[in-house]
């Protein structure tokens, strides 16, 4: 395998911003924020920095299943997955990460669909 | 513009969040906009406790007596964001009145980052943790391969270079009809016999000094005396001998497969080194390997055969029967000699 985006662009230096400007992005979104209200911020903050180390490939395995139990209580629509989606998408793409990297980490989060979603078809 | 007038400015501009009041009823004389951003304008006759609901003001005036200084943390919810504010507040005096100036740092960012490097730290552990275990097998595997002492050499050097041992011990086993047995049974049979006679004789091997080198197939090759010399290596090799008979003997007495093997022990020089690149293997060669390889052979089912030579260091322990002279391949003519439990060893043989 090629070298990991995550070592790519400089490690966890460079993904602490990541996350942080994700996390903030995800907050203030209309479309999503609401559902981190409740959660305690080192939670979320935990959660993302390995969810996002592991969709660029760094030291961290982040399995279905987790994924699933996180998000199983909260009843996610796709418009909600579309709108992480595009919030991740704008991070990333501020950050510098080259078009066709962006793409790929794209097509990372999008096999993860069917286990952030309860329900895929919704 | 008065100085008066640029400290308000200033204290309005600034990033931290500032209220002066009163000292003797807590009531609000100044807030600039951080303030009043996280906590709320202050109504006209409020005081502190109405906006910092989360401080114990009992706390706050005996820590003002004390130290003139109170330090805390304020959590404060603002949209869906929970703002972690460090607080501070000391005591001022102007125009014959006290104040208490209060500070509010906004930290939020500063707790966000701890919380990931904690997050980070513990997949960079848990990682870390992996790779040791890892290393721990592959290593134990290695160890498998190699000694210790050559392991070390290979690791800290990147080669082990071949060494000659003057003086070394070999012991060699062999068992007798092996190739019927494995022809009349199940592979996993065979393998699982030779496998728990191995065990047993490494354990053997180890507790008396010896090293086992390798097995090919049902042949088991120990040495004694390298990697580490040691000046005991001739008996080191009969002790091992004698105590891998008794095994099969006890053994063969309740086992359904009974085994025999032939013994040669073997005394001289050797090489000892990885060979290969890739598969390493660590192998010893020389006089002393071939010896017991052909003493072996030459033995009788359940016996050890020994050269002469050795006869002045296994006297004392060793039962010895001289077996004459020999006419051994590629060795010539040599005396040989079985070795078998001295008076001490097989008494105590027959007690447990």
């Amino acid at each position: 395998m090629a070298e990991a985006l995550f070592d790519k662009y400089g490690g966890f230096k460079f993904v602490s911003r990541l996350v942080l400007s994700f996390y903030d992005k995800v907050l203030d979104s209309d479309q999503v924020g609401d559902y981190f209200d409740d959660v305690d911020m080192p939670r979320l903050i935990d959660h993302q920095t390995k969810f996002v180390s592991s969709l660029l490939g760094g030291p961290v395995s982040y399995t279905d299943e987790r994924l699933k139990r996180a998000h199983a209580s909260l009843n996610l629509t796709s418009a909600d997955f579309d709108e992480v989606q595009r919030l991740l998408r704008d991070t990333l793409a501020e950050h510098g990460i080259a078009p066709q990297d962006i793409d790929i980490v794209m097509v990372e989060i999008e096999a993860r669909r069917g286990s952030i979603l309860a329900d895929a078809a919704s | 513009m008065s100085i008066a007038a640029i400290n308000e400015q200033l204290l309005r501009a600034i990033g931290v969040g500032i209220a002066v009041v009163r000292r003797k009823d807590l009531r609000f004389l100044f807030t600039n906009e951080p303030f009043t951003e996280w906590f709320g304008k202050p109504e006209p006759r409020s005081s502190l406790p109405d906006l910092l609901h989360d401080i114990d003001m009992d706390d706050v005036k005996s820590e003002m007596e004390r130290n003139d200084r109170y330090t805390g943390e304020l959590q404060v919810k603002r949209k869906r964001r929970t703002l972690i504010i460090a607080l501070s507040i000391s005591c001022a005096s102007a125009d014959a009145q006290d104040f208490y100036v209060v500070e509010c740092q906004n930290i939020t960012r500063i707790r966000e980052l701890e919380s990931m490097i904690d997050s980070y730290s513990a997949m960079v552990e848990r990682n870390t943790r992996e790779l040791e275990r890892e290393k721990e097998r592959v290593e134990r595997l290695l160890l498998n391969l190699m000694p210790r002492s050559v392991y070390e050499e290979f690791k800290t050097f990147g080669v082990v270079t071949p060494q000659l041992y003057e003086s070394v011990s070999v012991v060699m086993l062999d068992f007798v009809d092996f190739t019927r047995f494995a022809a009349a049974h199940d592979p996993t049979v065979t393998l699982g016999e030779l496998n728990d006679i191995f065990t047993a004789f490494d354990r053997i091997a180890e507790q008396f000094g010896c090293e086992r080198i390798k097995t090919i197939g049902d042949a088991y090759l120990a040495v004694a005396g390298m990697p580490e010399p040691s000046p005991d290596h001739i008996r080191a090799v009969a002790n091992c001998a004698v105590r891998f008979i008794r095994y099969l003997d006890r053994r063969n007495q309740s086992h359904q497969y009974k085994w025999e093997a032939r013994i040669g022990l073997g005394t001289g020089s050797a090489v000892g080194s990885v060979v290969g690149i890739q598969k390493y293997v660590y192998d010893v060669f020389g006089s002393a390997v071939n010896l017991a390889a052909r003493l072996q052979a030459f033995a009788k089912p359940m016996c050890i055969v020994a050269p002469d030579e050795m006869k002045e260091f296994l006297v004392d322990e060793f039962h010895l029967v001289d077996l004459g002279k020999q006419d051994i391949r590629s060795f010539g003519e040599l005396r040989l000699m079985r070795v078998s439990p001295g008076i001490e060893l097989a008494r105590k043989s027959r007690q447990y």
